[in-house]
């Protein structure tokens, strides 16, 4: 029998909906404009919307926001144009939508969760000629990945394709083929690069360190001698530099490498800190200026921290 | 549990049993009220139960009825079906006095009253009665497609919400037409 939900007071309507699960509410929000609005304005908290592009189809996660006690609030869906797929609880299941695209479906998620950009946007597997219609599909998100699946001179384009339009990115591949490619890199105004590739590791020299604009750098491998990075500390603690926009830089050297931390700090003033959650000593640099820095040393490890 | 007397709105309800004594401390005698539905079937209830209603509760405290005013004057509430009260009723006797459980298992099933129960709850403002009805809507959907949900949940698609939209400005124009004519005509 059915009940015309639509007619309840608003308020056991909005408790109604805070009773369902984030597979029903999608469900829910495609019924009509009318619950789709419902959907948007009962306000439920997800984590940021993660998305992974492969060139037919995307993959998204939706997830409740702080599912700590393990309700499993999840739905993940294959996002084809006119339908998407997902596995419900004995078959895979489609939903329909005709006149939408991809463009509408990602469009849809956003407004029902009141996002304002996807959290988080996986590139696994296209093909160069797709890259502009993910920049179309995706003009803004949170934090962009392109993966390690692609070759060095595909990963290279992608970036540079695609780079702007997140504030964090994390790269698998070094897509540095000479020192004007560095520099090209480390002078981008992002709030994050995280950059892996244990077969090739990026060439740094102080130079590299100095013109670095990017607020949260990690490295790993990375190639620099110790002298350099001496050198960059030194000039660092002189305060040469009353704007370094910086605040992390996180080098993890090829294999092999031992940073002897007496050599880093050699003619540094520092005092050690003592970490009492991890059993590591930090060394703390303080500037004329009052300025504070932490610097972790560990095996083939260098961190610099401002405080 | 609630005595219920058929078709009688007015008629004096069976006496209450008396609560067996205790030895050590007499307990203070329980006051009973009598409320009725749409069907004047009138049920006999414990202020205790009735306490879950903040409406009915807030009633009592304002009048300040003595057993027999209580009898002669049931509260009536004739927007609310009878057996939907008496499923009322009965969840309050049943929870009379005790701390309600995070599921309800005692909760009516039949789908079909849901709706009118989740009214007449929220009419007479039992909070956790709602809390656990509102539960059970949307558990109706539980696993549902959107086309299911649409015919479950009765929702119009968007070309019925739209002409639904313009038949009701249309009448809102007629209306404030006619409103205006009237207003002329008293001028004259």
């Amino acid at each position: 029998m059915p009940i015309r939900l639509l007619s309840l007071p608003g308020k056991d309507l909005q408790y109604a909906l805070d009773c369902m699960d984030i597979r029903d509410l999608v469900a829910f929000s495609l019924c009509s404009e009318r619950t789709k609005n419902l959907v948007k304005s009962s306000n439920r908290k997800i984590e940021p919307i993660a998305a992974y592009v492969y060139e037919d189809y995307i993959y998204f996660d939706l997830k409740t926001e702080n599912d700590y006690d393990s309700t499993n609030d999840y739905i993940s869906l294959y996002v084809f144009d006119s339908y998407f797929e997902f596995s419900g609880s004995l078959e895979i299941e489609e939903w329909r939508k005709e006149e939408f695209t991809q463009n509408d479906w990602i469009a849809h998620f956003l407004n029902i969760f009141n996002d304002p950009m996807i959290g988080y946007l996986g590139i696994l597997n296209t093909s160069l000629s797709y890259l502009d219609t993910i920049k179309q599909l995706f003009p803004k998100c949170s934090r962009l990945a392109i993966s390690d699946m692609f070759s060095r001179a595909f990963a290279k384009i992608a970036f540079w394709k695609l780079y702007s339009i997140a504030e964090k990115v994390e790269i698998y591949k070094n897509i540095c083929d000479d020192k004007n490619d560095t520099s090209k890199l480390l002078t981008l105004s992002l709030k994050s690069l995280y950059l892996v590739d244990f077969v090739n590791p990026l060439k740094l020299n102080l130079d590299d360190l100095l013109i670095l604009n990017i607020t949260d750098v990690t490295i790993h491998f990375a190639n620099i001698s110790v002298k350099e990075l001496n050198r960059f500390l030194k000039l660092w603690m002189q305060g040469n530099r009353t704007f370094y926009r910086p605040e992390v830089i996180s080098l993890c050297l090829e294999n092999g490498t031992q940073l002897n931390y007496e050599e880093v700090l050699k003619g540094i003033k520092y005092e050690n800190v003592k970490n009492y959650y991890r059993d590591f000593t930090l060394f703390r640099l303080k500037r004329r200026d009052g300025k504070e820095l932490n610097v972790f040393i560990a095996d083939n490890e260098f961190t610099f921290r401002v405080v | 549990m609630s005595s219920t007397e058929q078709g009688t709105s007015s008629a004096a309800p069976a006496e209450p049993t008396t609560a067996p004594e205790s030895a050590a401390a007499p307990e203070v005698p329980e006051s009973f009220y009598y409320v009725h539905g749409k069907d004047k079937v009138v049920h006999k209830v414990s202020a205790g139960a009735l306490q879950h209603s903040a409406l009915i509760h807030g009633m009592i405290s304002n009048l300040g009825y003595t057993e027999e005013q209580a009898k002669a004057n049931p509260f009536p509430f004739e927007n609310i079906d009878g057996d939907i009260l008496q499923m009322v009723v009965d969840w309050c006797n049943q929870h009379k006095g005790k701390p309600t459980p995070p599921e309800d298992t005692n909760l009516p099933k039949q789908k079909e009253k849901l709706f009118d129960l989740v009214l007449a709850v929220n009419y007479l403002e039992i909070k956790e009665l709602l809390t656990y009805c509102c539960k059970q809507v949307a558990m109706m959907v539980k696993g549902k497609s959107p086309e299911e949900i649409r015919e479950i949940w009765m929702i119009p698609t968007d070309a019925e919400d739209e002409a639904a939209e313009k038949e009701a400005k249309k009448r809102a124009g007629k209306e404030a037409a006619g409103e205006t004519a009237a207003a002329a005509g008293d001028a004259k």
